[in-house]
């Protein structure tokens, strides 16, 4: 039932952000999806965007959290270097500490490091940038927001972008630590 | 919808940060090229060795900083430059989609893999 100090912050980085993400996306996804003036009332935009305004703020946030966390606690973990002594050709039990020199000493899982890695490590710093401007736009226009089709529709977009940019991340993260797990 | 778009705010700060994330994206595409071509830019790129900014992180750590940088500073200026404007949304919308779609791409390993190859 022990987690390390590296175990608990690769859970902390994809699983507990991981999943606050897709809560926040699901639900605000939907709430913007809904936010036409033909399904919901005048109260009910009222009652809403507050909720919608926190979801959004809330995803941009944990995206940030996500990145960070990932990019200066876990990252250097995964591409630390092995002393002189370790043999890097043979994924023997001392190259195990080095997952990144791990995956490469094999052919069989060299391009989980060569494509989904060198992937994972750009492409999710994309997924902040768009759900802050998200956030920002639900932010900025609040109730009226539902006046708004073009912006709504540029902001599902933005939306679903951060979450794909956020989703190859996660996919391979989550492939890449069950092949070379950070321990 | 004219009435309507006319009881709202303006859309320009929007379109400033839609079009900010289009930038910050695209930055990140090209610094990940040119951290593979030039052995000085990746030096350079390290910034937690070079500014202290975190340990064992390597070029990744000057690629995100000058990401964000870029995302933040366009911002600012496109926000300044917006603010108070009724745009023409969906043309910001297109012009930000198309440089988020050429930062998809340029972190897309078989493209940059291949861009970073005719430079070699």
């Amino acid at each position: 039932m022990n987690l390390t100090d590296r175990e608990l912050w690769a859970v902390i980085h994809g699983l507990v952000l991981g999943t606050l993400f897709l809560l926040a996306f699901g639900g605000g996804l939907a709430g913007l999806w809904s936010l036409r003036s033909r399904l919901v009332t005048e109260e009910g935009v009222v009652e809403r965007t507050p909720r919608l305004v926190l979801g959004t703020s809330l995803m941009a946030l944990v995206a940030w959290l996500t990145v960070i966390t990932g990019t200066w606690i876990v990252y250097p973990w995964y591409r630390a270097t092995p002393p002189a002594d370790v043999d890097q050709k043979v994924q023997g039990a001392a190259l195990e500490a080095y997952p990144r020199f791990w995956l490469l000493a094999s052919d069989a899982t060299k391009d989980w490091h060569n494509f989904g890695m060198e992937w994972k490590e750009h492409v999710a710093w994309i997924a902040p940038l768009l759900a802050t401007a998200v956030a920002f736009a639900v932010a900025y226009y609040g109730a009226t927001l539902i006046r708004r089709g073009d912006i709504r529709r540029g902001v599902m977009i933005f939306f679903t972008l951060a979450f794909v940019a956020a989703g190859v991340a996660g996919l391979f993260g989550a492939f890449i630590t069950k092949a070379a797990p950070v321990s | 919808m004219q009435n309507e778009v006319s009881q709202t705010k303006p859309s320009g700060p929007v379109a400033a940060s839609f079009i900010a994330a289009g930038i910050g994206s695209v930055v990140m595409g090209v610094l990940v090229i040119a951290n593979d071509v030039s052995a000085d830019v990746s030096n350079f790129l390290k910034f937690d060795a070079n500014f202290g900014l975190g340990k064992g992180v390597g070029p990744l750590s000057g690629k995100v900083v000058l990401t964000v940088l870029a995302f933040l500073i366009s911002w600012v200026i496109l926000h300044l430059v917006l603010r108070g404007k009724e745009v023409n949304f969906t043309r910001a919308l297109t012009i930000a989609l198309v440089l988020v779609g050429i930062g998809f791409a340029l972190t897309f390993p078989p493209i940059f893999e291949f861009i970073v190859g005719l430079f070699r």
